[in-house]
């Protein structure tokens, strides 16, 4: 593989060169996995850790909410393992609608473009250092639009289709992706209503 | 589809001047409703903004703009689109087209009128009804107006078959009308005053049946009805599958005007009917997906119109959207997580992602399809519509990203309780830690406001100067 997708950086900084590997020499789900993936989806939950562990949250309502540093690793590594999952299931998504769009059916390479979709907002997560909510939606929002441009503009390459049908591809995967958000949303508020979480008045 | 022509000869051509009006309404609606949303959005924000004018408050323009982007806006593009469809699928002109005109010229005045109305402080109080008693009597005329043409033109149709959109936008005539009516009886006390005849609890479970089935029969139902007209026609290719496009239907009719309770969770009305509206909120996720699923299975084979369409790519995207706001309602319908949603900006983003990502979208998209056909004519710029798209896409993102951040905060911290059981945090510090959330739905607003003027300013160079084409039945 050439220099575009050899490292996470590589993903960063040469996003659409990285695409054009991924087309020409597909990578094996494990690779694509261990060298990349796995990487992207560990970055923001240690900066978060460092963040909160030092500064502690702030949502703006009163002072900055600290966890006890065993729970704050506790909620870290969920944060990675929901990543992950995250990262593998949108995958999964892409693979199941490969065919209607005669796309790749490869799942390293899946996996490979969900890395590099994904990169600019693991690189966004250097604002989890000063943990303010404002703060991070300022770096994370240019860094969502960034990686919808590399979706929208990579997608066809790396999956070898025409850029109208790589539209309509990413457009459907933009539904499950924010269909999937609201789902954990779903979850979340439900299972703070069930009990589990921040202790509410319900 | 078999043509039986009972009338052969009587080819008048299609009346197609009242859509052309209708479409330009639409679009003047779109940049005022959407304006008023900027402006409300900036009170937010800054509060001042109202220079201590009681017009210009939050609580008078805030319905001016749901009124101005859903009667002014969406109604004007139902009417314009279902008097354009109903023609060519029923390959005769309009019934009565001097009606179709009144329908037209009135509605707006109706709309303009009852907008000056809620600005000058006259309010049923029913949201989405906000309008006065003389208004809901001359919305009431229009409408069955509306009714009399379509139906009328159906009545006379020279292909035996009922295309699908047809059932659609005549599901919204027929529901709408019954909504209306039962949810505006009220007893006038002066020409801009009136109390509903229902009382309490009954008065809002009526309310909330009229509610969401307006945004059930009209926002969902009718946009379906163009959907399913303008897609494939945009497509170029039949309905991936027709069958289950009227099992949608029915389905959809069925499930949906039993779902309005949920918007009364946790409120003085019997736990069963909460219940069940939860229930058939539930239910109906399958028709609407059904329907999603058909429409992106007929895109999906014509990929290669994109090239040579850029409004196609709006109807691709307001099909996700749509998925997006019809999985998330039914999930905000269930109690334990209405619990926590509910009266937060969260039901304020999904709303948006309905109106923003679906209707608005769909609406462009069929627009500039509809628009250069109706005068003869190609697009003035197709560079302009696609960047109309990206600022759509953007605004609705950042709008329903914002919305969520901000809503799930609300939630969480209203219910927060401290160690001893209290409330842990004062409402009014919630609300003022709550700017930069609006701040960036201000943005998100002007971006899709900029992106309207746009396709505003596209289709009026595309139209200027050029007559209505006379097109025939064939």
């Amino acid at each position: 593989m050439g220099s575009g997708f050899r490292t996470p950086l590589g993903l960063l900084l040469r996003p659409l060169t990285a695409c054009a590997r991924l087309a020409e020499d597909a990578p094996s789900p494990s690779a694509a996995l261990f060298r990349y993936l796995v990487w992207l989806a560990l970055l923001p939950p240690a900066l978060a850790f460092v963040g909160a562990a030092n500064f502690g949250w702030r949502l703006g309502a009163a002072e900055p909410l600290q966890l006890e540093l065993g729970q704050l690793l506790l909620v870290s590594l969920a944060y990675f393992v929901a990543l992950l999952t995250g990262f593998v299931g949108a995958a999964g998504a892409a693979r199941w609608m490969a065919p209607t769009y005669a796309a790749a059916s490869d799942f390293g390479t899946h996996l490979g473009m969900v890395a590099v979709v994904a990169a600019p907002l693991a690189a966004g997560s250097v604002a989890h250092l000063f943990p303010h909510v404002f703060v991070n939606l300022l770096v994370l929002i240019p860094a969502l639009i960034w990686s919808m441009y590399l979706l929208y503009a990579g997608l066809p390459v790396a999956l070898g289709i025409a850029p109208e049908r790589g539209m309509l591809m990413a457009s459907s995967l933009i539904g499950f992706l924010l269909v999937a958000c609201v789902t954990l949303l779903g979850v979340t508020v439900a299972l703070w209503a069930a009990g589990v979480g921040p202790l509410l008045g319900v | 589809m078999a043509v039986t022509d009972p009338r052969a000869g009587d080819v008048a051509p299609y009346a197609d001047g009242t859509v052309r009006f209708l479409a330009a309404c639409a679009v003047a609606w779109a940049l005022g409703g959407m304006a008023a949303g900027v402006w409300v959005a900036a009170e937010l924000v800054w509060p001042g903004l109202d220079f201590g004018q009681p017009w210009l408050s939050y609580g008078r323009l805030r319905n001016l703009h749901t009124n101005g982007v859903i009667f002014g806006f969406g109604v004007s593009a139902l009417m314009g689109t279902a008097f354009y469809s109903v023609q060519r699928t029923c390959h005769i002109t309009l019934f009565a087209p001097k009606t179709a005109w009144f329908c037209a010229i009135a509605w707006q005045l109706a709309v303009l009128a009852g907008g000056v109305s809620l600005l000058a402080g006259w309010n049923a109080g029913k949201e989405y009804a906000e309008l006065e008693w003389p208004f809901d009597i001359a919305i009431t005329v229009v409408w069955v107006c509306f009714g009399l043409v379509f139906f009328g033109t159906i009545a006379r149709r020279r292909i035996r078959p009922i295309y699908v959109s047809n059932w659609f936008y005549g599901g919204l005539i027929i529901v709408i009308a019954m909504l209306h009516i039962v949810n505006s009886l009220a007893v006038p006390v002066t020409i801009g005053k009136s109390y509903s005849v229902f009382a309490g609890a009954q008065d809002a479970i009526v309310q909330w049946w009229y509610g969401h089935n307006a945004v059930g029969f009209l926002l969902t139902g009718g946009f379906l009805g163009m959907l399913y007209y303008f897609l494939p026609k945009h497509a170029d290719r039949p309905i991936w599958s027709y069958r289950l496009s009227i099992v949608a239907f029915w389905a959809f009719t069925y499930s949906y005007i039993w779902a309005g309770p949920h918007h009364l969770h946790y409120n003085a009305i019997p736990a069963w009917v909460q219940s069940l509206g939860m229930v058939m909120s539930l239910v109906l996720l399958a028709p609407s997906w059904a329907t999603m699923i058909n429409g992106v299975m007929t895109v999906a084979g014509a990929w290669e119109k994109l090239k040579t369409d850029p409004a196609l790519k709006f109807i691709v995207l307001a099909l996700a959207f749509y998925g997006l706001a019809t999985f998330e309602g039914p999930m905000m319908a269930i109690k334990s997580v209405n619990m926590v949603s509910h009266f937060t900006d969260w039901t304020v983003g999904h709303v948006h992602s309905g109106a923003l990502g679906w209707n608005a979208m769909i609406t462009f998209g069929t627009f500039y399809f509809l628009v250069p056909r109706l005068v003869g004519a190609s697009l003035h710029s197709v560079r302009l519509a696609n960047a109309h798209f990206w600022l759509a896409l953007a605004g609705t993102m950042l709008y329903v990203l914002a919305m969520w951040g901000a809503g799930v905060s609300q939630g969480v911290l209203w219910l927060a309780l401290d160690d001893i059981g209290e409330l842990r945090f004062g409402f009014r510090d919630i609300m003022a830690s709550m700017a930069p959330y609006y701040a960036l739905r201000l943005l998100a607003g002007a971006v899709f406001l900029v992106g309207a003027g746009l396709m505003a300013w596209n289709l009026w160079r595309t139209v200027r100067g050029r007559p209505t084409v006379e097109a025939r039945p064939p």
